[in-house]
């Protein structure tokens, strides 16, 4: 049966995601072309519904919607009328009125892409919901890791930072999984949680990390900003503990391991500038495919009639 | 009016046996009670056909919303769907709009039960002005009206020194305190419960120590006051072990509530964001929910309560977090207490009527009914054979919020009788 959103990885099987993974090459083989666009997408139309502020998810979608040729529309959410007290309900039922297709919806409240995706007919895809799922930046790791790993069975990914209040780690380490890799977790004892991540180890020290060998390091932003209270005691603390410092990216070029980050980076904080000049740093392939993925993505969704 | 049940299966909280008898009812009054009897010729007569007769239930804690918040819930829908569920006695939680702080609120609230409901309603009132947590309301004002029961239900009394004082004040006037257990910093969003399932759904959960701390706090300060301490709506096993413990050592007054939900489900039932499932304290775990059943046959709970919490059908559908806590519970109560642990023998008849008709009432300072010779007539008739489907058009609460809707269980409520009145016959 056709899928109609995409709301998390979750809900994913390995066969389905290898789809959207292979469904991407293609896309990506195009950017290199003088004429980037194919009109699989033509006379669609896709909203974008952002509640939370994004420069780099919100332009990826629009690229990718745009090279598949659909019509891009913004729903300009801080101008609207939408504040706490308006239904979701009527927002939908605003652009259902509007017999949009798709819909991309960033919000801060975990789970509300689902509620949206239950009251209208168009495809719905999570751009990220609080700290629950980011299924886009799932498969677009993926995919990058694929790309330098082509069989990555047994590849072992260490996630390192503010596990509790990211939906990426949440996304990305499922995604990979289920691709059959070995993920661990490393951050401060007060943003690892322990319980709730299953067959995921659990590091607060970085020397006991690097000895469980990892093939990459993913750091996660510090999100000063979600945190209702504080975690830890300053990003002093957190870059020497927790950060790749200049030392830490030495051992890393010797091991030869590959470095991933959702973006943007906070220098100083989970890295040292010396890291966005590493020869294996993958931070600006993963903006590249993730507009490669996104693309696959809307290109596999179907919207019902 | 004369009452005439024949054939009915008499239940008690003292016996596990439930005796064939007739049922005379004179004036609201049990007149006779026995195997051996005729029909007077005026009588009213209802054949039980077997059916169990037991005195009726009461939920020493709900919120009828009124007055502020009537799209929820009125007095009158409220008593409503208590009647129901087979009961017929009902506390108010304080937190209206205005809140239940004054004697001239009590008063209000009490005529507008008095005129709108058919089962006696009693209202709590709050420790503190507006339920802020900075200055004492006006008690003995609620006093004179009747309070017993002193909450800032909702919310902790946050400060401890105000409520040590007015523990020391109020107790020499005869009431007692009721605490919901909460402290708010450590609850962040009160969502859902800290545990596997909030990292799964990337909502920051309460942990179960949030609510335990205040266990223990307000307790320690019933010990050192002297006062009536009675702990709301348990949910966590080391909260409940923390009332055994102070229990055991005898030298305070606390009793203490569960409520069905935190007996039947766990955090897992949120399953994908349904927020019926969303109350607070929230739903824990399996081992929550198995020992917090023992705490309720072993006496560390006192009574049942519903926690009854009514919201509209859009505050529900907000998402999980926006959402408002709690689920209605007056129309199910009972039903699904019998589907889920009577019907499969967990516990009796006698339990069940201990808990949830006796022991709410000598609480409150009220005569607890039975069904014997004397007694005021306050019963009903529980068809064990019978079931009843929760559609929204069953239930009398101005809500659907329950996890129940639509759900069919074993048990149905087919008669309720308070005094001279027939309330409700099926």
């Amino acid at each position: 049966m056709p899928r109609k959103d995409l709301l998390d990885i979750a809900s994913l099987d390995r066969e389905e995601i290898e789809v959207l993974l292979d469904q991407a090459v293609p896309f990506k083989e195009l950017f290199t072309r003088s004429v980037k666009k194919v009109p699989a997408l033509k006379g669609k139309s896709v909203l974008m519904l952002f509640y939370e502020p994004s420069t780099r998810t919100h332009s990826s979608f629009e690229v990718a919607a745009k090279r598949l040729s659909a019509d891009v529309t913004n729903f300009d959410v801080a101008q609207s009328s939408i504040t706490k007290g308006e239904s979701v309900r009527e927002t939908v039922e605003t652009l259902q009125s509007m017999r949009t297709d798709y819909i991309i919806v960033r919000h801060k409240s975990s789970g509300l892409p689902g509620t949206i995706a239950r009251l209208t007919k168009a495809s719905v895809v999570n751009a990220g919901d609080g700290a629950h799922a980011h299924p886009t930046q799932a498969l677009l790791d993926a995919f990058t890791i694929k790309e330098k790993f082509p069989d990555p069975t047994g590849k072992k990914v260490l996630i390192v930072g503010d596990i509790l209040h990211s939906r990426v780690a949440r996304s990305t380490s499922t995604i990979l999984k289920k691709l059959g890799l070995q993920v661990s977790y490393l951050g401060p004892g007060s943003l690892v949680p322990r319980l709730g991540p299953e067959n995921i180890q659990r590091f607060t020290n970085y020397e006991e990390a690097m000895k469980w060998q990892p093939d990459v390091v993913y750091l996660l932003r510090v999100q000063m900003e979600r945190q209702d209270v504080q975690f830890f005691p300053s990003i002093r603390e957190y870059h020497k503990l927790y950060g790749v410092t200049d030392a830490r990216l030495e051992e890393i070029r010797q091991r030869g391991l590959y470095i991933m980050h959702p973006g943007p980076v906070n220098r100083g904080v989970e890295l040292c500038d010396a890291v966005l000049d590493y020869e294996r740093s993958l931070i600006n392939d993963q903006v590249e495919n993730g507009i490669a993925v996104r693309m696959s993505v809307l290109y596999h969704l179907r919207p019902n009639a | 009016m004369t009452v005439f049940i024949t054939n009915a299966r008499i239940a008690s909280e003292t016996s596990k046996d439930l005796p064939t008898a007739h049922i005379l009812i004179q004036d609201g009054v049990i007149k006779s009670v026995g195997p051996d009897q005729a029909a007077p010729a005026d009588a009213n007569v209802i054949d039980a056909k077997g059916r169990i007769a037991m005195p009726a239930m009461f939920d020493a804690h709900v919120h009828f919303r009124e007055p502020g918040q009537e799209a929820k819930e009125t007095i009158q829908s409220g008593s409503e769907a208590a009647i129901n569920g087979g009961i017929t006695g009902v506390v108010m939680m304080p937190n209206t709009s205005p809140a239940i702080d004054s004697g001239t609120v009590v008063a209000q609230v009490l005529e507008i039960a008095k005129k709108n409901a058919r089962i006696p309603v009693y209202t709590s009132g709050c420790v503190t002005k507006g339920r802020h947590g900075k200055e004492l309301a006006g008690i003995d004002g609620m006093r004179s009206h009747g309070v017993k029961m002193l909450t800032d239900d909702g919310d902790s009394t946050g400060d401890p020194a105000i409520l040590f004082r007015a523990m020391q004040y109020a107790s020499e006037l005869g009431m007692f305190f009721a605490s919901h257990c909460e402290v708010p910093e450590l609850a962040g969003p009160r969502a859902l419960n800290e545990g596997v399932m909030s990292y799964k759904l990337g909502i920051k959960g309460s942990p179960a120590c949030a609510e335990e701390i205040i266990i223990d706090r307000d307790i320690r300060l019933a010990h050192a006051t002297g006062a009536h301490i009675h702990i709301q709506h348990v949910s966590s096993k080391l909260g409940m072990e923390t009332i055994a413990w102070w229990k055991a050592r005898g030298d305070v007054k606390v009793t203490a509530e569960v409520s069905p939900h935190h007996l039947l489900f766990t955090d897992e039932h949120i399953g994908d964001y349904d927020t019926h499932y969303k109350m607070n304290p929230p739903l824990r775990t399996k081992a929550d929910n198995e020992a917090l059943l023992q705490g309720l046959i072993d006496g560390t709970f006192d009574l049942i309560a519903t926690d009854h919490a009514p919201h509209t059908p859009f505050e529900k559908s907000q998402d999980f977090v926006a959402a408002p806590n709690g689920i209605t519970g007056l129309d199910t109560a009972l039903v699904s207490l019998y589907h889920h642990f009577i019907a499969t023998g967990n516990f009796g008849w006698d339990l069940l009527i201990k808990r949830y008709s006796a022991e709410p009432r000598r609480m409150m300072g009220l005569d607890v009914p039975t069904i014997t010779e004397g007694s005021a007539a306050d019963l009903i008739l529980f068809d064990p054979e019978a079931e009843t489907t929760f559609t929204a058009d069953f239930m009398k609460s101005k809500s659907r919020n329950t996890p129940f809707l639509d759900q069919t269980l074993k048990g149905r409520v087919d008669l309720v009788i308070l005094g001279d009145e027939i309330l409700l016959q099926r």
